[in-house]
């Protein structure tokens, strides 16, 4: 066996040119693979991790219809003994209570349609990442009095300026419309524009004194230990409570949860198609190295290499360039990831800051590579390889020598 | 018993379309030690007849046996590991492995055999020195001339330690000078060591040094002569 993993070494520097290329393309095609599948790695866990962190979490409890109609009824029942059951829970690393309704939103420029969230300050302070989500003014922690919060680019839209003062109307839970003035604290901007235009802050005890006679909650957000135990969590809260819909957040966020696999499947077909051109790049260059050696393997098989050893050759020789090119692909992927992962890749030559903001990007990506997407990637270089070394290696041993002598 | 018997050997080509009668009804018997030329125009099917005894061609009919092991029918994979064992192989174009040293060259059918790496080394050695290139031992084929690369394949072909060597054309491609040392090398070898040697060839030279000359036309053995041999000079060695 050393002997014919040193004659295919051998044979793979005949033409080092060739064979030059083809390890370069193994290299960078490796190089490339990895690095796209552990920035759409990181692309789809920055968003989902921004996305729970900052607002949704990973479960939530509402009033079986609120989601769907909106209603300011439409709040949780016996809130007070599911807080007491979460705080008791092992697995709740924290929660908030939130109160909401839609609205309207009114400045001396234009009237919109928002969402008025209000919230506990220190609850979701510890809850969520929301308010590093500021950039300009105070928090709801100021002492202004009814403060709000707007999203920048709704700001923008109402021309307004911190200290200017808006009409938020709404239905209490008494169906009555209500109005009442607020006077914008500051701006925070989200990784969604589209988010930023939508949804207002207030304070939940502001919200309380015009909405309702007493505390009402339309929603309770609740984080986890981790991720993974969302399903079994809103499992039992749905078991033990009535009257309450409990989620995770792959329920609440359905376009999250499909953004996230069809990440998974760009992934694969990202690697399929680096594959698939390793396989021809492998193929071509053991064709070419077969038709210009039939002579050759013709006189080893006359002077007695049995074709199971010929069979070999060929394949150590496609085997023995796509592992040197492999492994060098993979190392320097696995050290670019490394320097990446600290650094982070700057998306902005693509699109721009704004341009990622619009949609809910961050511009930097940070890239994950799981151990076990290694050994896939690495498994499926060895198949293909496997594969297309087969053909040249079977055309080898059905060499006639007396064909080739003609 | 004779080192290789031909019993009523022919060959066809095309037998269903336009038939080709390579070989016709050859029966021949060479001896342990015979240096012996099969020599005839392009066509007469003496390349053919080397081949059937090289056991890289089945004959249509007849039969072929190598050391009193008949050949003929034998399966592929068995009749390689048989010519690995038993039969040394010298192509005109010295078909030898360009990544590999002279040394290597020789070696390599060792290898094949499964041998001792010590004794592989060993005997690649001195059989390199017995055909000259003691010096070139680590020389790639391009780096040596063409009655060089030839030596190398004499050497290889013996290193396997055959029953006889089958040299098809050895000196075609060779300069005088190259074929006649060459061949000075291969008549010494079968004084001393008794090798027996088979060539195909057209090669004048080449048939002044056979003992023994048979010569085809149309497929079949048209003579079969033993000749006093043109005598080998030590010097030219």
């Amino acid at each position: 066996m050393k002997t014919l993993i040193t004659i295919s070494w051998r044979n793979i520097w005949r033409h080092p040119a060739r064979s030059s290329v083809l390890l370069v393309a193994i290299i960078v095609g490796l190089w490339a693979g990895v690095i796209a599948v552990g920035t759409m790695n990181g692309l789809m866990q920055q968003r989902m991790d921004y996305m729970i962190e900052s607002e949704i979490t990973h479960a939530q409890i509402h009033h079986p219809e609120f989601l769907a109609e909106g209603n300011s009824w439409m709040f949780i029942p016996e809130h007070d003994r599911i807080a007491a059951w979460l705080e008791n829970d092992p697995r709740v690393v924290s929660y908030t209570s939130r109160t909401l309704t839609d609205g309207m939103l009114q400045s001396p420029v234009k009237t919109s349609g928002v969402r008025i969230r209000g919230l506990d300050i220190e609850s979701e302070s510890r809850t969520t990442t929301f308010h590093e989500n500021m950039v300009e003014g105070e928090y709801l922690d100021t002492d202004m009095r009814n403060a709000v919060i707007l999203g920048k680019r709704l700001a923008e839209e109402h021309n307004m300026e911190i200290g200017n003062r808006i009409v938020l109307t709404f239905e209490d839970i008494n169906n009555e419309l209500t109005s009442a003035s607020f006077n914008i604290a500051g701006f925070y901007e989200s990784a969604s524009s589209d988010y930023d235009r939508r949804n207002v802050l207030i304070r939940s005890e502001d919200f309380l004194d015009i909405l309702a006679d007493r505390s009402i909650y339309h929603e309770i957000a609740i984080m986890l230990e981790n991720e993974d135990k969302a399903t079994a969590f809103v499992a039992d809260l749905n078991s033990e409570f009535s009257g309450i819909t409990a989620q995770t957040w792959r329920e609440l966020s359905p376009e999250l949860s499909m953004l996230v696999e069809l990440g998974g499947i760009m992934v694969y077909f990202i690697t399929m198609l680096i594959m698939i051109a390793l396989a021809f790049g492998i193929l071509n260059t053991m064709l070419m190295a077969l038709f210009e050696r039939m002579r050759e393997i013709s006189m080893l098989i006359s002077i007695g290499m049995s074709r199971l050893r010929v069979f070999l050759m060929i394949m150590l020789e496609s085997i023995v360039l796509t592992v040197t090119g492999a492994a060098t692909g993979f190392v320097l992927a696995w050290l670019s990831l490394w320097h990446f992962t600290g650094a982070g890749i700057n998306l902005e030559i693509f699109a721009g800051e704004e341009g990622f903001a619009e949609i809910g990007w961050d511009q930097f990506v940070y890239p994950i590579m799981s151990t076990g997407e290694y050994v896939a990637i690495i498994s499926v270089v060895i198949t293909i390889t496997l594969l297309a070394s087969l053909y040249p290696a079977l055309k080898a041993i059905r060499i006639d020598p007396l064909e080739v002598e003609k | 018993m004779p080192i290789v018997k031909t019993k009523n050997l022919s060959k066809v080509y095309n037998p269903e379309t336009v038939p080709v009668h390579a070989l016709r009804d050859v029966n021949i018997s060479i001896e342990k030690g015979e240096f012996t030329s099969i020599v005839g125009p392009s066509g007469s099917g003496k390349t053919t007849l080397l081949n059937m005894i090289g056991g890289l061609d089945k004959p249509t009919s007849g039969t072929v046996e190598v050391n009193g092991v008949q050949i003929t029918g034998m399966k592929d994979s068995k009749l390689i590991d048989f010519r690995l064992h038993n039969i040394g192989f010298v192509f005109q174009h010295y078909n030898l492995i360009p990544v590999f040293t002279a040394r290597e060259n020789v070696s390599f059918i060792m290898l094949l055999q499964g041998r001792d790496k010590k004794e592989m080394q060993q005997r690649a050695d001195e059989l390199l020195d017995q055909v000259g290139l003691g010096d070139r031992k680590d020389a790639r084929p391009a780096q040596m001339s063409g009655g060089q690369q030839q030596r190398v394949a004499v050497a290889r072909a013996l290193a396997s330690e055959p029953k006889f060597i089958l040299a098809d054309e050895p000196t075609a491609n060779l300069d005088g000078a190259s074929a006649m040392n060459l061949l000075d090398i291969m008549q010494r070898m079968n004084r001393e060591q008794h090798v027996t040697f088979v060539f195909s060839t057209h090669d004048k030279r080449v048939i002044d040094r056979a003992r023994r000359v048979i010569t085809m036309v149309d497929g079949a053995v048209h003579s079969d002569e033993y000749q006093k041999a043109e005598e080998y000079d030590e010097s030219k060695a």
